[in-house]
C-alpha cells in the first residue's frame, strides 16, 4: 500500500512539473512573437506605429504587460508604471514585481492583485527607444500553485483511500482466513465432512476453497475405504485363520488317528494358501493403486494378450462346457504393463467362467476387443445370469462377494484389481448388462 | 547339491536347512549380506538361495558384485515384495529366479534344483529324450515308440519345458511363467487341465506312464 501511494505521488508530482514547464515556455513564445509583430510595425510604420502597436496591446485585457519608452525613459505606452532601469539598461529576459496601471485594473479583472510579478523580454530599438512585452505570471504562478494544491489534495486522498481501502480489504481478507482456519481446525481435529467455507463471491478464495473442498471429499473418500478395507480385512482374514485355528486344534485332541491328522494337516496348507492368495492379491492391489513407476510401462499389444489368456483357458472352459470365444479386431499397442492387463483379463474371465455356468442353455464366453477414436476396448461378456444392477457398483469395492457367490472360491479381490488396474493405466471398467449374463468393459485411452 | 542360503531371519533358515539337508542337499547359511558375500564368492556353489532384504548389504548388490566378478551361479531372490517391477529389478540386477515369500517348500526346490541344471552344458540340445519318447526342437516333431505325436503349438512348448527338465519337479507357476510368460497366480486349475490334455496325448494307451504328477509339487516326466 506505502508503495502504491509512492507511486501515485510520484506519477502526479511528474505531471504537475511537467504542466507548469510546459506553460512557461508557451508563454516565453507568445512573448517572442508578439515582439517579432511590434518589431515589425516599427520597421513599417516607425516610432508612432509602435507606440499605436503597443497600446493596442495593451487595451486588451489579459495577462500581457507591455511599455514603450523613449531614450530618456519618458513612458509613451503601455500598462505598467514603470519598469525598473535595470530591466531597460539591460536587454534580455527578466522577472520583476511591479505596480499595475489603474485604468486597465477594471472590474472584471479585479481578482488580479495590484502588485504582479512579471516575466518580460526587454528590447532596445536601434531608434533607443526601450520596448518591454512580458506575462504576468501571477496567473501562471496562480495555475502553478492549483496544479500544486491539486496535487497535494491528490496525495491526501490517495493516501486516505489507500488507508481506508486497504483496511477494508485487510478485514475482509482476515476475516475469510479465520472462516478457513476455524473450518480446517474442525477438520483436523477429526471431522472429516467438515467443508470450507465457499461464498457467492466466486473470487480467488472461493476457488482455492473449491480445490481444498474436493481434496478433503477425496481424501474422506479414501479414508472410508480405508475403514472399510480394514473391517473387511478384520472378516475376510480372521474368519480363514479361525477356521485353520480351529482345525489344527481338533486334530490335535484326535490324535490317535494319524490319517485323519494327515487330512487336517493337507487342508490347513489349502486354507493358508488361500489366505496367501488372498494377501498377495490386496497387496498387488495396493501397489497398483499407489500407481507404478513410469519405467514399469511397455508398448503391449492387447490383442496378443487375449489370446494368450484364451489359449490359457480354452480347455478349462471347454472341460466345464463353455464355449468361450474372442472377437478381436487390430487395435494398436497401448501403454502399460502386459502382466497387470493380462491379470486383469484372466480375473474377468474366471469370473465370467463362474457365472457364465449358471447360463440356460449353452454358456457362452466372448472376449472382444474394438478400437475406439481415442480409445480401446476390451469388453467380457457371458450368458450367465448376471449381476443386478443394483450391485454392479458394489462388486468392484474390495472384498465384496455377492451372496451367490460366498460359497465359491475367490476372495472378493478380483474385480477390485481390474478396477485398479484400469485405473493405473488412465482407463475405467464398466459392468454393463449383457442381457442375460454381465459384460464387463474395460476401456484403456489410446497412445497418442 | 551344495547351496549357498543368505538370509537372515533364522526360523526360516533353519527350517530351509533342514528340509534341503532331508532332500539331500548341503546348504551352507549366511545369516547377513557381507557374510554371504564373502562366502560366495570365495567357495564353490551349485546355486544360491538370497533373501532381498538383508543387513549391512542388500541382496541384489551382492549378485551385481558377484556377476561382475564374472561369478554365474545360478541365483534365486526369495522377496517379500512381489509386485511385477520388484521382479523385474531382481532379474535385470542379475538373479536367475524370483521366489515371492511365503512360498511352498515343494516351490523352492523344484526351483533350486531346475536353476543349478541350467547351469550345466545339457542346455543347448536340439533334441530331448525321455526313454521311447522323442522331440526335435527343430522340426518340431514329437515320437513316440517310432509313432509321430501331432501337438498343439502350446502343447509343443509345455512338452520341450518338461523335457528340458526331465527328473526334476516342475511347478505349475513354473510352467505358467516359462511356457505362458506371465507371473500371476490363476485360481483355477488352468494348468492341470493342459497337462491333462498332454497326458492323454503321449500317455494313452501305452504300458508306461512318462509324464506323472508329484502330488503337492507339480509335474515331471522321466522314464
Amino acid at each position: 500500500m506505502l508503495l502504491f501511494v509512492l507511486f501515485s505521488v510520484t506519477i502526479l508530482g511528474y505531471i504537475a512539473y511537467q504542466t507548469s514547464i510546459l506553460i512557461q515556455r508557451q508563454q516565453v513564445s507568445a512573448i517572442n512573437r508578439e515582439i517579432g509583430q511590434l518589431n515589425r510595425t516599427y520597421q513599417r510604420a516607425g516610432t508612432p506605429g509602435l507606440v499605436q502597436g503597443v497600446q493596442r496591446f495593451a487595451d486588451r485585457p489579459g495577462p500581457g504587460i507591455y511599455y514603450v519608452a523613449d531614450p530618456t525613459g519618458q513612458v509613451l505606452a503601455g500598462n505598467v508604471k514603470e519598469i525598473p532601469t535595470f530591466v531597460l539598461q539591460n536587454p534580455g529576459v527578466h522577472s520583476f514585481r511591479y505596480e499595475v496601471e489603474e485604468n486597465w485594473h477594471d472590474e472584471d479583472d479585479n481578482e488580479r492583485p495590484d502588485r504582479g510579478l512579471a516575466l518580460v523580454k526587454s528590447f532596445q530599438l536601434p531608434s533607443g527607444f526601450y520596448l518591454v512585452v512580458g506575462r504576468d505570471i501571477v496567473e501562471r504562478r496562480g495555475f502553478s500553485a492549483i496544479i500544486f494544491e491539486a496535487f497535494g489534495w491528490g496525495v491526501f486522498w490517495i493516501i486516505i483511500l489507500s488507508v481506508l481501502l486497504g483496511t477494508i480489504l485487510a478485514r475482509n481478507i482476515m476475516r475469510r482466513l479465520d472462516l478457513i482456519s476455524a473450518a480446517s481446525k474442525k477438520i483436523m481435529s477429526g471431522d472429516l465432512s467438515e467443508r470450507l467455507p465457499i461464498t457467492k463471491r466466486n473470487d480467488e478464495y472461493d476457488r482455492v476453497s473449491e480445490n481444498l473442498n474436493e481434496m478433503l471429499e477425496r481424501i474422506e473418500n479414501l479414508m472410508a475405504g480405508l475403514k472399510e478395507v480394514t473391517d473387511n480385512v478384520a472378516h475376510d482374514l480372521k474368519t480363514p485363520l479361525t477356521r485353520l485355528r480351529n482345525k489344527v486344534e481338533r486334530a490335535l485332541n484326535r490324535n490317535d488317528d494319524p490319517e485323519q491328522m494327515r487330512q487336517a494337516l493337507q487342508a490347513t496348507i489349502e486354507e493358508s494358501d488361500q489366505l496367501i492368495r488372498t494377501f498377495n492379491a490386496l497387496l498387488l492391489i495396493a501397489r497398483v493403486e499407489a500407481g507404478a513407476p513410469d519405467g514399469s510401462f511397455e508398448l503391449v499389444a492387447v490383442d496378443e494378450i487375449i489370446e494368450d489368456i484364451v489359449d490359457l483357458y480354452q480347455p478349462v472352459a471347454e472341460d466345464s462346457g463353455i464355449e468361450l470365444s474372442t472377437n478381436l479386431t487390430n487395435v494398436p499397442k497401448v501403454k502399460g504393463s502386459r502382466e497387470l492387463i493380462g491379470q486383469a483379463i484372466v480375473n474377468l474371465v474366471e469370473n465370467a467362467i463362474k457365472y457364465a455356468k449358471a447360463a440356460e442353455g449353452v454358456p457362452k464366453i466372448e472376449i472382444g476387443l474394438e478400437q475406439q477414436p481415442n480409445q480401446i476396448r476390451i469388453c467380457v461378456s457371458d450368458n450367465g445370469e448376471g449381476i443386478p444392477e443394483k450391485d454392479r457398483e458394489r462388486v468392484l469395492e474390495r472384498f465384496v462377494r455377492l451372496e451367490e457367490s460366498r460359497s465359491e472360491a475367490g476372495s472378493g479381490l478380483g474385480l477390485s484389481l481390474v478396477s485398479a488396474v484400469a485405473r493405473l493405466h488412465k482407463g475405467k471398467l464398466e459392468i454393463l448388462d449383457n442381457e442375460p449374463g454381465t459384460k464387463v468393459l474395460i476401456t484403456l485411452p489410446k497412445e497418442s | 547339491m551344495k547351496v549357498l542360503l543368505i538370509e537372515d531371519d533364522r526360523d526360516a533358515a533353519n527350517y530351509l536347512i533342514q528340509a534341503l539337508d532331508e532332500v539331500g542337499h548341503v546348504a551352507h547359511h549366511a545369516a547377513d549380506g557381507e557374510t554371504g558375500y564373502a562366502m560366495a564368492s570365495s567357495m564353490d556353489y551349485d546355486v544360491m538361495i538370497i533373501d532381498r532384504m538383508l543387513p549391512r548389504r542388500d541382496g541384489l548388490s551382492i549378485i551385481e558384485s558377484l556377476r561382475a566378478e564374472n561369478n554365474s551361479t545360478p541365483a534365486l531372490i526369495l522377496s517379500a515384495l512381489g509386485a511385477v517391477d520388484d521382479r523385474v529389478q531382481g532379474l535385470r540386477s542379475g538373479g536367475d529366479d524370483y521366489l515371492t515369500k511365503p512360498y511352498a517348500f515343494s516351490e523352492l526346490l523344484a526351483r533350486i534344483e531346475v536353476l543349478a541344471r541350467r547351469a550345466s552344458p545339457a542346455e543347448g540340445a536340439t533334441t530331448y529324450q525321455v526313454g521311447d519318447l522323442t522331440l526335435d526342437r527343430l522340426s518340431r516333431n514329437v515320437e513316440r515308440e517310432g509313432e509321430k505325436i501331432s501337438l498343439q503349438p502350446r502343447e509343443f512348448r509345455l512338452l520341450e519345458y518338461l523335457m528340458k527338465h526331465a527328473g526334476q519337479v516342475v511347478t505349475r507357476t513354473m510352467l505358467l511363467e516359462n511356457v505362458w510368460d506371465y507371473h500371476f497366480d490363476p485360481q483355477t486349475n488352468v494348468i492341470d487341465v493342459h497337462m491333462s490334455r498332454l497326458r492323454t496325448k503321449i500317455d494313452k494307451g501305452k504300458s508306461k506312464q512318462l509324464l506323472q504328477t508329484v502330488r503337492g509339487a507339480g509335474y515331471m516326466i522321466r522314464e
